[in-house]
């Protein structure tokens, strides 16, 4: 047995039987780090010798029966764009590839605080745009399943690493389905939580109306631990909520809507196939399963690339080499802020900031992000009225499989429509989670997503852990252990 | 809705110094990602209200007490500065 492949709450009963020091496992996930990083590129900066002797605290606490916390001693990759603090956050951007940050995010706090250890600060898209993590200004990161194939964005990293095992679970953020789609694409558990019951404070802004702190994971019992120690309401991020919980059934009392809109035309019959494997098992259970209507979700491409680069032209107008950072020089302070921004962001990051320059911009301001605001509000309200009819909502995590590096990076809108499914949960703020369910005939994974109402996390986790032992999905990368 | 931009102007705007290769380049993409954003002009909206929120939860947003906590010292916060002196961000002149 190989304690890499473990569940937290596993590994915490070895740990507290002393069958297993927390030293051995965090030599063994570098061990599997050794294995692995040359060849999918997961990790920016791995923290060995830094936490060795945290591993041994974690050994002594264990030993004295000292210890209070699932997550003492467990290995958790952190994305690099949550402040880690007298660590580089790079936010795999050339602009901030220098930057060491003098704070702790608060996740990052409420983690150490659990003794968890930190395996390194991982790869993503820069500053989270993207969703193949070949944004990249330091390179790319592969499936851990297949290397010629993308491991899904922006959290990236986070997934390459918990699939090959070179950490035990991992922290991304997601602002449209880049926690859940790298998840599904490497067979495991992501989980966005509800909007705002994970504060966002020590997470470099992308766009602070969709952004979401979560766990990328092997069970659904591990995003459970994670979710439950990282949230909570805090005074430093002023659209953080208590987390006061409603309680929904899981059991099969519960009704489930199947998303007609992602069902249809663009979702691979793959994919819908996933989907239709879990109705089955869940009417095989006694839930009661309908088709349920949303139109506007057809639209949410359009509405997010209005609002989410809207967003980000602001967010990263604080890049202007003054106070951290690059900065390129120039003969004026203007100059050398254009000449900054120009080096320091890469193509894609430079095609959000101006679009959203644009539909913010004088005479165009209504036409787009007013639009596109007007027609969030009116998702928000048909989410609210789909809820009084059913408990969750069921739908494939993404069109289709994992694609392969470089397909579509000539063509952004392309990847773009690759968010289809993950990107109204973002707007709506619900909690969403991708369970992975099977594979493709290529021997890639597939995932179905469940969304439930805001503030049920902990419903829609119970309910995902049924579907999660009803399918039995065992699959796991082969060659890194 | 109209798809004409000046990508001069917006790059201005922005703050980005852009290659000619780039204005080529990146004029096409959003051309291409406005005109499918242009569904929504298509959109019957059942409320003509035009709220600005930043908030999908609809929290509103609370002022804080005026009350001194711990934060960075003035050290660390600029420890990151390309350039400093005496304890503040040095920048090139604003007028040549």
């Amino acid at each position: 047995m190989d304690a890499s492949n473990l569940s937290i709450r596993e590994i915490n009963s070895l740990f507290t039987k002393k069958e297993l020091k927390p030293s051995e496992l965090y030599s063994k996930v570098f061990e599997n780090a050794a294995n692995s990083e040359a060849a999918l590129h997961a990790h920016l900066t791995l923290f060995e010798e830094e936490n060795i002797k945290k591993a041994a605290e974690s050994d002594k606490r264990f030993s004295n029966g000292e210890s209070a916390s699932l997550l003492d001693g467990i290995p958790i990759a952190i994305k690099d764009n949550i402040n880690i603090k007298n660590y580089k956050t790079t936010c795999s951007s050339k602009m901030l590839s220098n930057y060491t940050s003098p704070y702790d995010a608060t996740v990052i706090e409420k983690l150490k605080e659990q003794n968890t250890l930190f395996t390194g600060k991982t790869n993503l898209d820069e500053f989270a745009m993207g969703s193949s993590t070949e944004n990249s200004a330091f390179g790319l990161t592969k499936n851990p399943w297949n290397t010629d194939y993308v491991p899904g964005g922006s959290s990236g990293g986070s997934a390459a690493s918990v699939g090959a095992r070179s950490s035990i679970a991992a922290l991304g953020s997601d602002t449209g389905g880049s926690i859940r789609q790298p998840a599904s694409f490497c067979g495991l558990v992501g989980f966005k939580p509800t909007y705002g019951t994970v504060s966002r404070f020590g997470l470099v802004a992308f766009a602070s109306s969709l952004d979401q702190i979560g766990p990328i994971t092997k069970t659904v019992d591990d995003s459970r631990i994670i979710f439950s120690s990282i949230s909570g309401e805090d005074s430093r991020d002023a659209t953080s909520v208590i987390n006061n919980q409603l309680n929904i059934p899981s059991d099969n009392t519960a009704t489930i809507g199947v998303i007609k809109e992602l069902m249809e035309d663009g979702i691979s019959d793959e994919a819908k196939n996933e989907v239709n494997k879990v109705v089955e098992i869940l009417k095989s259970k006694g839930y009661k399963v309908k088709e349920i209507s949303i139109p506007i979700i057809k639209l949410s491409i359009s509405i997010y690339y209005l609002i989410a680069p809207a967003e980000c032209s602001a967010n990263l107008a604080r890049f202007d080499g003054v106070r951290y950072g690059l900065r390129v020089d120039g003969n004026t302070s203007y100059e050398m802020m254009e000449n900054t921004r120009a080096e320091g962001f890469g193509a894609e990051v430079k095609r959000r900031i101006l679009l959203g320059t644009y539909a913010l911009s004088a005479g165009y301001y209504d036409e787009y992000y007013g639009k596109a605001l007007q027609a969030r509000k009116e998702m928000i309200d048909e989410f609210a009225k789909t809820f009084k009819d059913v408990d969750y909502l069921i739908s494939p995590t993404t069109p289709t499989q994992a694609f392969k590096s470089g397909e579509k990076t000539s063509n952004p809108l392309e990847m773009y429509m690759s968010d289809l499914c993950t990107i109204p949960a973002n707007l709506a703020g619900l909690p969403a989670i991708s369970i992975p369910t099977g594979l493709s005939k290529d021997e890639l994974p597939l995932g179905v997503q469940i969304m439930s109402k805001p503030l049920s996390d902990n419903s829609l986790l119970d309910f995902s852990e049924i579907i999660e032992n009803e399918v039995q999905f065992d699959g796991q990368p082969k060659g890194w252990l | 809705m109209s798809n004409e931009f000046n990508i001069k102007n917006i790059a201005k705007l922005a703050s980005i110094n852009l290659s000619e290769q780039e204005q080529d380049s990146l004029s096409n993409d959003l051309s291409i990602i406005l005109e499918h954003v242009n569904a929504l002009s298509d959109l019957k909206l059942n409320s003509q209200q035009q709220e600005i929120f930043i908030h999908p939860l609809e929290k509103e947003l609370e002022l804080q007490e005026d009350e001194v906590v711990e934060s960075l010292t003035h050290d660390e916060a600029i420890s990151n500065a390309p350039e400093s002196k005496d304890g503040k961000f040095v920048v090139p002149p604003s007028m040549e």
